[in-house]
């Protein structure tokens, strides 16, 4: 039976755009272990992940290809046809098998026609077994990996402890037809169109920043000859990614959260404001900061167990004067966040059109540098047959990304927050994120401490 | 169409882990409810799209409690 075929929603969109733009699929890649220090029926684990395919629509998405110049549709297969095989890594120290799992991250899906998701089950040092999970970003975000890998280990305790038996999942073809519904109401494109060019109508055209200052910029300028040119060109030659990763202690995360808390501010608003508050530092007081913050559209019930990709991306474009206090930025910032939130349905990749239209910039120029995702679901499993057990996790990078610099901001199992920066090598180094997560904490508890003090005052103490 | 308590509270009780015969008036949405601000702006879109109508976005925003979503909406269908 031919399968009934969908158009991309245009939150897969985002992943699926930079395979055209790097002319490879290793940026759609998402790959994270997960292992206990436990012996595993892996018998029983691989009739859980064959079951997990049948509960779990997102795993059986398939793409077609559409057309000459990377276009494809999307379907979904009956039932996952090939078989679960299992790695003994145990030979190895925790290191070396950490690197052997990296590498599989770099690995390529075929672009049309193929399965778009492997779980191979683990046999790991230390005494550690579970799985690997390695899929195409365009049917599943970091939340729907944590679904996957929630439900898979549910339904292992189910047949192996008789805990109960997780509910089933909600239907990716339904939310996918929902969204896709809901990109095409008309009303509400106008409506979210309107939002945008207002906002476009009331500040103008943004202006680039970076954290290397002002001559990035003007490098830029002088490469398309044009002194007013207010977007950077965006490295896409050697788009290979660093990571660096720093912790934040739970006490330290505690104070965080609690004057959040206290000020009805969200997490994603405070680091909004650390991370523009150092671009501006470094562009010498820049009033007009743009960070595109990733957010995962994922409210309801059906949403957060749906599995596929409701990540998407807008700028959050503040002007803030340096006599402006920082918890009043901070409103600032959470007040256009709100009303970007209320219009989150809206096609990225319409508004960029639309200031391509308004603003004719060089192709691959962007107006920000910096990206940040803030993820508050922990990556853990609350399972309470396995309390008590050494987990082993971890995300593997893909290597490459369009983006200069991605902030990616969890919450670590002890209560601690995570910091990872994927930096592009071409452009920035180790050092640069030392500096960025060093500057970005003596904003942001600088700031919790006196949150009176104006953000011009807070640059000239930093 | 006319948004009835009933219908309000199913349409709450999908964003969080309260039953919607649960769901009182009383409840903040933030504090009690446990909504973030994404949450909130998606029921807002969702509630526009089941009321078919358009709502001030200042107005919406000072909205901290179920029973003031009520009042908003019995507002909104008052005037309609």
């Amino acid at each position: 039976m031919e399968e009934k075929q969908y158009p991309l929603t245009p939150a897969q969109m985002i992943h699926h755009l930079p395979i055209r733009q790097l002319g490879t699929m290793q940026c759609i890649n998402v790959s994270a272990v997960l292992a206990l220090q436990s012996p595993l029926d892996f018998g029983l684990l691989k009739q859980c992940i064959e079951l997990e395919y049948e509960r779990n629509e997102c795993l059986r998405v398939r793409f077609a290809k559409a057309g000459e110049n990377g276009e494809v549709t999307q379907y979904i297969v009956p039932r996952h046809y090939e078989d679960i095989s299992i790695r003994d890594l145990t030979g190895m120290s925790r290191e070396e098998a950490d690197h052997v799992m990296q590498q599989w991250a770099f690995e390529t899906f075929e672009p049309y026609d193929v399965p778009t998701c492997e779980i191979t089950m683990l046999m790991l040092p230390d005494g550690y077994n579970g799985m690997y999970v390695h899929l195409d970003h365009r049917i599943a975000d970091s939340c729907g990996m944590i679904v996957i890998i929630n439900d898979l280990m549910q339904l292992y305790t189910h047949f192996r402890f008789g805990a109960d038996m997780p509910a089933p999942l909600s239907s990716y073809r339904e939310m996918l037809e929902r969204d896709l519904a809901k990109t095409a109401n008309e009303k509400r494109i106008a409506k979210d169109r309107k939002f945008w060019e207002d906002q476009f109508d009331q500040f103008g055209e943004p202006m680039y920043s970076d954290i290397q200052g002002l001559r990035v910029l003007q490098d830029s300028r002088k490469r398309h000859g044009d002194k007013t040119l207010r977007a950077a060109d965006l490295e896409l030659e050697n788009p290979a990614v660093g990571v660096k990763d720093f912790n934040l202690d739970p006490d330290a995360t505690r104070a965080l959260v609690d004057f959040c808390m206290n000020h009805e501010l969200s997490m994603t608003n405070l680091l909004l404001l650390g991370l523009r508050t150092y671009l501006s530092k470094m562009c010498g007081g820049q009033e007009d900061i743009t960070v595109r913050n990733f957010i995962s559209r994922r409210s309801t019930h059906k949403e957060w167990t749906s599995g596929g990709t409701r990540t998407i991306a807008y700028p959050c474009r503040t002007v803030i004067s340096p006599d402006t206090e920082f918890l009043d930025a901070a409103y600032m910032i959470q007040d256009v966040q709100n009303h970007v939130y209320l219009h989150s349905n809206y096609d990225p990749q319409l508004l960029k059109a639309e200031m391509k239209e308004r603003w004719p910039i060089p192709e691959n120029t962007v107006y920000d540098s910096m990206a940040l995702t803030y993820q508050p679901t922990p990556i853990r499993m609350e399972n309470p047959h396995l309390a008590g057990i050494p987990i082993w996790t971890n995300w593997y990078t893909n290597g490459i990304n369009t983006k200069k610099c991605y902030l990616t901001v969890t919450h670590n199992p002890d209560g601690g927050l995570h910091f990872s920066f994927h930096y592009q090598t071409a452009r920035l180094d180790d050092h640069d994120m030392e500096l960025l997560y060093y500057y970005l904490m003596r904003i942001l508890f600088k700031g919790i401490a006196e949150p009176d003090m104006t953000v011009g005052e807070m640059m000239l103490t930093l | 169409m006319k948004m009835t308590d009933k219908k309000l509270k199913e349409l709450i009780a999908q964003y969080c882990n309260v039953k919607a015969e649960d769901i009182t008036d009383g409840m903040r949405f933030r504090e009690d409810l446990e909504f973030s601000s994404l949450d909130f702006m998606a029921f807002l879109g969702e509630l526009e799209d089941e009321l078919d109508m358009e709502a001030d976005e200042e107005e919406v925003l000072k909205i901290r409690t179920v029973g003031e979503a009520a009042s908003y909406i019995a507002n909104i269908e008052a005037a309609v």
